[in-house]
């Protein structure tokens, strides 16, 4: 573990350097493309059997974009799942139980295109979640009878700055565990997402072109 | 080759000369036999008539063995059936919804729309002396719902003396079919009776045990018809027709239950001639439909949910006509629609009423001319007031050509479920709330803590809701070279606006929402039919269909056209960007459909033959690739084509037999397991029958 630390900031001290060097621009770090598989986001509660709702509560399940991972950190994430719900570590309280306390920046909004359209932040259109509700919610499309699929929609693009102003895209792939194929939302295991994001680790820079 | 060809020209010629030897009486039959009552609310050739109208003959429906509607006008070129989700066949007009067409029976509607489409397959076709099908807007004469069209039922008059028909068939999946007809006609009085049983084991698809395949069912028609001349002048005619249905009904394989409906209506007519050019009639209508339904659980034999449906509906009218000449005929009439529904998950029983007045000119102002203005206009309690204009013309170029056009305003007001409908899922939790209970409802909700946001403010259900309206244009061009052969051609335009959809209004405390119903879209459906029929001679007759359809929402064009709207290949892939050539168009409409049919009489034994072939280009059902239009990286329900054939052969003046295929090389399209809802659930495949007939 300490090995690859040291490596990471030997690398990052010689691309440093070299980019001075070369041609006087401002120290860049490379823009991350990632794909994250079965993030698994449960809940508890929701519609019974009877088809009565009872409360939700649960974990949220928090993803960290500088480390491309999931974390249990109270402070350091960026956005957590808990079933169809994303929230932002940024803004105020949906007042739903067991939401992790915001302590970070972090705004989004939901853009529409493709992950190639999305190449730059509009940074006017960024909100935080408030009591009106999250601002990442309009992300899937519910078939209802008789399929009953949550789909990613197609040509949504999440557009985040991270709690500590850097900026990320995702495309979310797929809700069902493995990312299936032909989805069957009743024999597919539901909450797993699968996500492409890239990730602008550069403070302030809003392109996500190299 | 040569001996091909020489036979080729040989046929043709040969049936040229035959032709012409009988042009007189096959022309002088068909102006006679083809009169239709549907398109002007009088009696008109259908041949000089300027709008896009058909007739279907009951010499076609016995000849096709065809035991309810939906078999027979769906063989019919541009209609197809369609079933939608939740039960029902009814019929897709110029690529309009089957909500859209209007269906009468002797000129009175039929109710019963309980999820929005009449189910056509109710009505038994053993009594039918013919099916008029008027195509294009026709709420000038019709009021509410003949956006579409009007599909007229035209029953069986008496001849005179006593007859008596008994029908019977029998075929796959244990169907029969048994009707009784009886009638007596003397100087002044007559009276038929038609007695219908229907059933069925139905079917099931392997992988679709708890999806739309046919349930058992069973069930009877009964109708009865009496006609007293009064005096020379006055006339009345009483009929009264009574439907029961008993249906298995097992949505899941945990419910079993049973769907029992009942419908009767009785219709009073008196007619008077004034002198010889006016006359007028009153009507009287009454018609009642009833669906009542429950499921029990299987497992505890316990109630699982029950749900009634009881509708009705009133309406006497008056009707005048006035003919100063043999050039135009003036036709002018008031009456009063009153309906009243008492169902399961209603915030109230509501109560419609609408009083109509209509007027209409027929008329030849020049020799070649034919033109005809109608207006009719609508009041109601519930929804805006309509006028309804219609505008028709027809010009004859000479013996074998002439011009049509029309232009014409249709409307289809709010049902009732659209304004009143009270209903929250029990499975999932989600709320459907009709467009006049949102108001008092949500606040209810509200007050109850069931509702966390509104989305769409109330204020804005304070207004009313808008029927939903068209204009239709119709063009069209008739050819007859020869009194054997003949050509139409006619373009359609339907522009339909302030189409009623539901959209979320609030967010639920559950996590689900609550929809409502509101005017949204603005669709067309545009495309051309083309009919042909030729008779090479007295035996032989080829008919050919063909319709061209556009069907389209005009947000989803602009959606596509602004390059707003992305596909994935799979539902796991990154999405891409689609283009206006991406977009398909409206679910279940095929761009293409064709009928062929061919008849053949072979005279020496008696025997009755005919082929039919319908085609279906591809079509989508549902979107699949979650973008909420249907694009061309949808999955498709693949085109398809069906053969039919019947035999029938007169053994003597009493007795008929016949058999026949339908879907002879069995097609059918079932799901391919349990997670496959693109399938088509109304062709169960092959079904072989054989019919009897006896004559009094």
């Amino acid at each position: 573990m300490k090995t690859i630390k040291v490596l990471a900031v030997l690398t990052l001290f010689i691309t440093l350097n070299s980019c001075t060097k070369d041609d006087d621009v401002q120290p860049q770090f490379q823009i991350e493309t990632n794909t994250v598989t079965n993030l698994h986001a449960p809940q508890i509660g929701g519609i019974d059997q009877m088809g009565n709702p009872q409360p939700i509560s649960g974990e949220f399940t928090k993803f960290d974009f500088s480390s491309g991972s999931i974390t249990t950190s109270a402070t350091e994430w960026d956005i957590a799942f808990r079933a169809t719900s994303i929230i932002i570590n940024g803004g105020v309280s949906f007042e739903s139980t067991d939401e992790p306390e915001r302590s970070g920046n972090a705004a989004a909004y939901m853009a529409t295109g493709t992950m190639d359209m999305v190449n730059a932040v509009n940074t006017s259109l960024l909100e935080q979640d408030s009591v009106n509700g999250y601002v990442l919610s309009d992300w899937y499309t519910y078939a209802g009878p008789p399929t009953h699929l949550i789909s990613p929609t197609a040509g949504k693009i999440l557009v985040i700055r991270t709690r500590d102003g850097k900026y990320a895209k995702v495309e979310i792939l797929s809700y069902y565990k493995d990312a299936p194929e032909n989805p069957d939302a009743f024999a597919d295991e539901e909450r797993y997402y699968t996500f492409n994001f890239v990730y602008q680790p550069n403070e302030g820079e809003t392109s996500f072109n190299n | 080759m040569h001996l091909k060809s020489l036979v080729i020209s040989f046929f043709i010629f040969s049936s040229l000369s035959n032709a012409q030897v009988r042009l007189k009486d096959t022309v002088v039959e068909q102006k006679l036999d083809e009169v239709i009552l549907t398109a002007t609310r009088t009696y008109r050739q259908l041949s000089s008539l300027p709008l896009p109208a058909q007739i279907v003959k009951q010499e076609e429906i016995m000849a096709m063995n065809s035991m309810r509607l939906t078999d027979i006008l769906n063989e019919q070129p541009g209609l197809v059936t369609v079933s939608e989700f939740v039960g029902g066949a009814g019929i897709q007009m110029q690529g309009l919804d089957a909500q859209y067409t209007l269906i009468l029976i002797d000129g009175v509607p039929l109710i019963g729309r309980s999820a929005g489409t009449l189910d056509i397959s109710r009505i038994s076709v053993g009594n039918i002396k013919q099916i008029e099908i008027v195509k294009g807007a026709s709420s000038s004469l019709y009021g509410n719902k003949a956006l579409g069209g009007v599909i007229n039922i035209i029953t069986n008059k008496p001849k005179t003396d006593f007859h008596g028909k008994l029908f019977y068939r029998y075929g796959t999946f244990n169907t029969h079919d048994t009707s009784l007809n009886a009638s007596f006609k003397n100087d002044n009085f007559s009276w038929s009776l038609f007695l219908n049983r229907n059933s069925s084991d139905g079917y099931q698809f392997p992988n679709a045990a708890n999806l739309n395949t046919v349930d058992p069912y069973s069930n009877y028609t009964l109708n009865s018809k009496l006609g007293f001349d009064l005096t020379s002048k006055t006339t009345i005619f009483v009929s009264g027709r009574y439907y029961i249905q008993d249906q298995i009904y097992a949505p899941t394989l945990e419910e079993k239950g049973e769907i029992n409906i009942s419908e009767w209506n009785a219709h009073l007519k008196v007619e008077h001639h004034f002198n010889t050019k006016l006359s007028g009639d009153l009507e009287l209508y009454a018609t009642r439909y009833k669906a009542d339904e429950y499921l029990n659980s299987i497992e505890n034999d316990s109630l699982f949910s029950k749900s009634d449906y009881n509708e009705l509906l009133l309406r006497p009218e008056l009707k005048g006509i006035y003919k100063p000449s043999d050039k135009s005929t003036v036709i002018a009439g008031v009456g009063l629609t009153h309906e009243s529904l008492d169902r399961t998950d209603f915030s109230t029983k509501p109560i419609f009423n609408s009083p109509y007045i209509f007027a209409q000119y027929d008329g030849k102002p020049k020799k070649n001319l034919n033109l005809i203005l109608g207006v009719r206009f609508d009041s109601h309690n519930e929804y805006a007031s309509q006028w309804s204009p219609k505008a028709a013309i027809r010009f004859k170029l000479n013996d074998h050509l002439a011009l049509k056009g029309s232009v014409g305003y249709g409307f289809k007001a709010p049902d009732f479920r659209q304004l009143y409908f009270d209903y929250t899922n029990g499975f999932v939790g989600y709320t459907i709330l009709g467009y006049n209970t949102v108001v008092t409802r949500i606040p209810e909700l509200e007050a109850q803590g069931q509702i966390s946001n509104i989305v769409v403010p109330i204020s804005e259900y304070e207004d009313r809701l808008n029927p939903e309206n068209s204009v239709a244009y119709n063009f069209g061009i008739t050819f007859d070279p020869i009194s054997t052969l003949q050509f139409e051609l006619n373009l359609f335009k339907n522009n339909i606006h302030d189409l009623i959809d539901t959209r979320l209004i609030a967010n639920k405390t559950n996590g689900q929402n609550v929809y409502s119903y509101y005017n949204v879209k603005d669709v067309y459906t545009e495309g051309l039919e083309f009919n042909s029929s030729w008779k090479p001679s007295n035996t032989l007759k080829f008919s050919l269909g063909y319709q061209l359809l556009f069907a389209k929402d005009k947000a989803a064009e602009d959606a596509f056209a602004k390059g707003e709207v992305f596909a994935r290949l799979s539902p796991n892939s990154p999405a891409f960007q689609l283009d206006e050539d991406d977009y398909f168009g409206l679910y279940n409409r095929s761009r293409h459909m064709i009928n062929l049919k061919v008849f053949y009489n072979y005279e020496p034994w008696k025997l009755k033959s005919n082929i039919r072939v319908n085609y279906r280009s591809k079509y989508g059902l549902f979107d699949t690739n979650s973008n909420d239009y249907l694009d061309r990286y949808d999955e498709f329900i693949e085109g398809y084509m069906i053969w039919n054939w019947a035999v029938n052969k007169r053994i003597n003046k009493h007795y008929d037999m016949g058999i026949g295929i339908d879907n002879i090389f069995d097609f059918k399209d079932p799901p391919s397991s349990s997670n496959d809802f693109l399938f088509i659930g109304n062709i169960p495949g092959r079904i072989i029958y054989a019919k009897f007939n006896i004559q009094l």
